[in-house]
């Protein structure tokens, strides 16, 4: 069917599919792609093993180094804020898709699950931060002091992030678990059939899973946007006196809802491009994620805004310093560059539909938001850090700036290459293309004409 | 031979889009034929191409209009009434930023909808050749045909099962 | 979820421009007791302007009384129509078709009255003319941009002429209706506010894209309307309970949440004025049910957190404030009403899907959230004066007069009477999105059931 006034970038759209359209061939096909290993993943698997061990020692050295020096943990802080900003926080772009009933989410939701094993890793960090820490006599914290805090509870809440995660990933691939159960072969055969748990398929199976799901997203979107909180308060704002801001954890926690979105276009595009599923990740998943990053970016500025503003007007003493430390004096640098990717670029790009409406455009706005969001963790992070005296009405002086040194080079390498490592491996256990997703959204689709034109009707069985 | 038009009502939309292909097998394309309804359709529903618009660029223009307009109303109040508040500087861009933001807005709003109504090649003074019906769910077909040939449509669109056939009446000289 | 009954065109029109043409006994009756309430608001207005704002006994500290928490409600409700029609029609959500018109016209309303309420709080509002117009009078003072009350009209005038010309540029396929349907001199009003509007392809798409458009644009404008009402107050250093960062999406996600229930109780209110029980289903108060579920659990979370960084400064002032929030009358008792009406009750309630398909239920419960909500901007502003600095000579208690009392209920009545009046002139709810959503009705065959679907054009 002609339809030469809609302009098109790219030959996929909703009324017709690249990949094959019946519920058995597209399962069929996600299973072929899945099974495959080629000599290039294992090239990539040996070296990022091999700069993990590098990072592995890197955090080892630092931790010989003590944890008295809080300064020089500044940026291993800032790492496990951008871990936990952008890999953990990206579940949640499939949790509140599902929880909105939209279709266009159904390929990538497995892929933006599977980000939940980084925050295994991300734990090795945060506990050796947790060390460094200072008592809470004399400053400001949000536990009051409460026995235990904040080392229990900081703990008992990411370590239930982390599992939360790992459960949504197990119950929402079990149904493709049993499928490979099935059909595959070897070792993944094994591990296929325990991960499925037994899953035969019935009705009643389904509607459990559905509704475990629901609440387990819920679940996990709560604890996220606490832990956000926590630690945006206990490893930032209450190391700096005269810090009080109660947008900031708001703040980190949306900063972590606009890398979620860009960690997923980014890695749909390296999915496209390098990752063998090119059909799957079609022009409407760039297209709704984009405007969400529309969204984002500008609610971003207004978060910013918010605190700016509010101090900027008033001019307290203490909270020019504050402004001072985090944004116009040592880490002016990190923070205009955070603002110019975090903000300026991607709003400039997604303001035009054009760009919007394709696949590259989202890439270089995600790409940038990435980038963006790495200086802003630093400039947050390693200022706050780099703060001698904790107690205090104010801060007295502006501390330098802190630039890493070479073992700090070394743990953000090896971190970043194993968090990849990975989600490599789990992507080849546990299929990267939710197959039952795919096959139920086959199901409930049909193109049918509708007088001179082609229409999709979409059922929505809820 | 002047120009007449002519509008058939449906009642069903299959006739109406019947109608339109016969038509156009005849050979009028979009620029001579019109189709009317009382709600929206699904684009090229009848076969129709609506060619794109330029609305975009209302909007723009409003908004650097705008976004100048507000720039000189900032810096001219500040420095026509030099009043240090609170130690803030006198050109001070944050608060400027807010009435800024909001000229910007406004303007961009209002040419929005001034490019809505022109693209949409309204305000039309009297709705010529139409029929109440359409609003109440039938669709009108409206043809740009040369006076010979209006029987000839005529013809064609009742065959195609219009209800109604109406002619414009011809210009009075 | 979809679950309809196929209504012919020329039915939809009939239904739904009832209110225009004819006029029931109870509109009459309304009408008369709203303008009656309206009146004795009007006369407290004037005899406030004839005697002084010292007639309402408001003094140092507690400067700002009733009705500024008045006119922070208000603003608060104009949130409902950009957040239910932009957000709904951006995502293209099915459900939005009845509310969309009645959402974006109690924006509008609302607006209108919370713009009177700084006016009449000037006490002599000719002279605000000096403050905000940027035109060199004779003393030689022009306004100075850095003040959050020129701020206040800059933002809401751009916010209520953009959605006045938003419900304008919707009603023009209405108009057109209307005018078909009408004879002499009301057929000519009709013909000029139509614009010729004819029913072309090219103007439905214009129509669809207007919506699109203009919701983005005011999507922005609508969050930061509520933001600069916010900074009136955030950037107060002065007043401790109120210089907090967060002011600004806490007061626009409050702002929302009293937005979408009023939404939900103009549209109980209408499908039984108006008999519209084909039109507004269970299925759109089950889905405005969910939102606002979502909506408060974002709004306690701004809630809970100002609160608590508040305690975490550990200031012994803030301290105070908050313990006079919480524990010293009136405000405790105040303070538990706001929470259980605005947040308690309701939100349990939404939870049953049963209770969300109940209209009277979502009638009462949209009706608690905005009296616990008016309580919550009280709860905010004036204990927060009241207690403004350490020197205890100057704190004080605050008796809200007769006058401010009177104009208080009168905003409420206007809002009614011009919602009434409206009502009588232009139709309540879109016919053409009725009419599109009839259409792009469809079913899916799964297997042996039959599954209501919807059709997407791309």
């Amino acid at each position: 069917m002609q339809r030469p006034h809609l302009r098109r970038t790219s030959r996929e759209h909703e009324l017709s599919f690249a990949f094959p359209d019946t519920p058995a061939e597209a399962g069929k096909d996600i299973l072929s792609r899945h099974l495959r290993l080629t000599s290039r993943f294992w090239k990539a698997f040996w070296v990022l093993l091999l700069l993990f061990g590098v990072g592995l020692l890197g955090l080892a050295l630092r931790i010989l180094g003590g944890f008295d020096d809080r300064a020089a943990w500044g940026y291993e802080a800032a790492l496990f804020a951008y871990l936990l900003t952008t890999a953990q926080s990206a579940p949640l772009v499939s949790i509140a898709m599902r929880i909105v009933r939209n279709h266009w989410r159904r390929p990538l939701a497995r892929l933006s699950e599977v980000f939940a094993v980084v925050g295994i890793l991300n734990l090795l960090l945060f506990f050796p931060l947790l060390m460094t820490l200072p008592p809470q006599e004399g400053r400001k914290s949000m536990w009051f002091g409460w026995p235990g805090s904040p080392h229990i509870y900081d703990s008992l809440a990411i370590i239930f992030l982390v599992l939360c995660g790992l459960a949504i990933l197990l119950f929402t691939s079990m149904p493709d678990m049993a499928v490979l159960r099935e059909q595959a072969s070897g070792r993944l055969k094994g591990i296929a059939r325990r991960l499925s748990l037994g899953w035969v398929g019935s009705g009643r199976e389904w509607k459990k899973l559905n509704l475990g799901l629901g609440y387990l997203g819920a679940l996990y979107f709560i604890l996220l946007i606490g832990v956000h909180a926590l630690v945006s308060m206990d490893f930032a704002m209450s190391l700096v006196p005269g810090w009080i801001d109660s947008i900031f954890p708001a703040f980190h926690a949306l900063s972590g809802l606009q890398s979620a979105v860009a960690t997923i276009i980014f890695s749909m595009f390296l999915m496209r491009a390098i990752g063998g599923y090119r059909e799957y990740f079609g022009l409407d998943q760039f297209w709704a994620l984009s405007k969400l990053l529309l969204a984002f970016s500008l609610l971003w500025f207004y978060f910013w805004w918010s605190t700016f503003w509010v101090y900027w007007y008033g001019r307290a003493p203490s909270e020019v310093s504050v402004l001072k430390l985090i944004m116009f004096g040592p880490y002016a640098v990190p923070f205009f560059l955070s603002f110019g990717l975090n903000f300026v670029v991607p709003f400039g790009l997604m303001l035009w539909n054009v760009a919007r409406r394709s696949i590259k455009w989202p890439t270089i706005a995600a790409a940038s938001i990435l980038v963006g969001t790495f200086f802003d963790r630093i400039r947050l992070y390693v200022s706050a850090f780099s703060v001698e005296d904790v107690t205090g009405h104010a801060l007295e002086s502006i501390p330098a700036t802190h630039f890493p040194d070479l073992i700090d080079v070394l743990i953000y390498v090896g971190f970043f290459s194993g968090s990849i490592l990975m989600y490599m491996v789990a992507s080849k256990v546990v299929p990267i293309i939710s197959m039952w997703e795919v096959k139920e959204w086959l199901r409930l689709r049909v193109v049918r004409t509708f007088l001179r034109t082609e229409v999709a009707v979409v059922a929505k069985p809820e | 031979m002047p120009n007449r038009r002519i509008l058939g009502l449906f009642k069903e939309d299959e006739a109406a889009a019947n109608a339109a292909d016969a038509l156009r097998t005849a050979g009028y394309t979009d620029e001579n034929m019109e189709f009317l309804t009382g709600s929206p359709y699904p684009e090229g529903a009848f076969g129709e191409h609506v060619p794109a618009h330029k609305l975009y660029v209302f909007p723009l223009i409003g908004a650097v209009c705008g976004f100048g307009t507000a720039l000189l109303i900032t810096i001219g109040t500040q420095l026509g009434f030099p009043l240090v508040t609170g130690g803030k500087p006198i050109l001070g861009i944050p608060p400027m930023m807010i009435i800024m933001y909001e000229g910007t807005m406004l303007a961009a709003i209002i040419f929005t909808v001034i490019g809505i109504i022109f693209e949409s090649r309204l305000p039309r003074f009297g709705v010529g050749l139409y029929d109440p019906r359409i609003m109440e769910g039938y669709v009108g077909v409206l043809v740009n045909c040369a006076e010979e040939r209006l029987s000839w449509v005529d013809t064609l669109m009742r065959q195609s099962g219009a209800e109604d056939v109406k002619v414009e009446e011809p210009l009075r000289r | 979820m979809q679950e309809r009954t196929a209504i012919p065109d020329s039915k939809i029109n009939s239904d739904l421009l009832r209110g225009l043409l004819g006029t029931p006994m109870w509109w009459w009756v309304a009408v008369i007791v709203l303008a009656l309430i309206v009146g004795a608001g009007v006369a407290s207005v004037a005899i406030t302007f004839n005697m002084g704002l010292g007639l309402w006994e408001i003094h140092r500290p507690i400067m700002w009384g009733i009705m500024i928490v008045n006119f922070v409600f208000w603003i608060g409700i104009s949130h409902a129509g950009v957040m239910i029609s932009a957000i709904l029609r951006l995502s293209y959500a099915e459900w939005r078709r009845p509310v969309t018109r009645a959402a974006e016209i109690l924006t509008v309303f609302s607006l209108m009255i919370a713009m009177v309420h700084p006016l009449i709080h000037a006490g002599r509002p000719w002279r605000l003319a000096y403050w905000f117009l940027p035109y060199d009078f004779p003393r030689g003072i022009w306004p100075s941009i850095r003040s959050p009350a020129v701020w206040d009209p800059s933002a809401i005038f751009t916010y209520l002429t953009g959605s006045s010309l938003f419900v304008l540029i919707a009603l023009i396929p209405d108009m057109a209706v209307a005018r078909d349907r009408t004879t002499g001199w009301r057929h000519y009003l009709y013909s000029v506010a139509s614009l010729g509007f004819r029913g072309t392809p090219r103007q439905w798409k214009l129509q669809t894209i207007a919506g699109i458009l203009l919701s983005g644009l005011l999507l922005p404008v609508f969050v930061s309307v509520h933001s600069i009402v916010s900074w009136d107050f955030a950037t107060m250093v002065s007043v401790g309970g109120w210089h907090a960062t967060i002011f600004a999406p806490y007061f626009v996600i409050g702002a929302v949440l009293s937005g979408v229930s009023a939404v939900v109780t103009v549209m109980a209110l209408m499908r039984w004025l108006f008999h519209w029980e084909d039109y507004i289903r269970p299925e759109h108060f089950d889905a405005l049910g969910r939102l606002l579920i979502a909506i408060a659990m974002g709004w306690l979370f701004f809630f809970v957190l100002e609160f608590f960084v508040a305690i975490y400064t550990k200031e012994p002032a803030e301290l105070a404030l908050r313990e006079m929030q919480l524990f010293q009358w009136p405000y405790n008792v105040l303070f538990t009403i706001f929470i259980f009406a605005a947040l308690i009750i309701p939100v349990p309630i939404w939870v049953s899907r049963k209770m969300r398909r109940n209209i009277t239920v979502m009638f009462i419960t949209s009706i608690l959230v905005n009296v616990g909500m008016w309580l919550e901007r009280f709860i905010i502003i004036i204990p927060s004066l009241a207690r403004k600095q350490d020197l205890t000579f100057v704190w004080s208690t605050y008796h809200p007069s007769i006058f401010e009392i009177s104009i208080v209920a009168a905003s409420f009545a206007l809002v009614g009477l011009l919602l009434l009046l409206f009502s009588k002139v232009f139709p309540l709810m879109p016919l053409f999105e009725q009419k599109e959503g009839q259409r792009f009705a469809a079913q899916i065959r799964v297997g042996r059931r039959s599954i209501p679907g919807v059709v997407r054009e791309e």
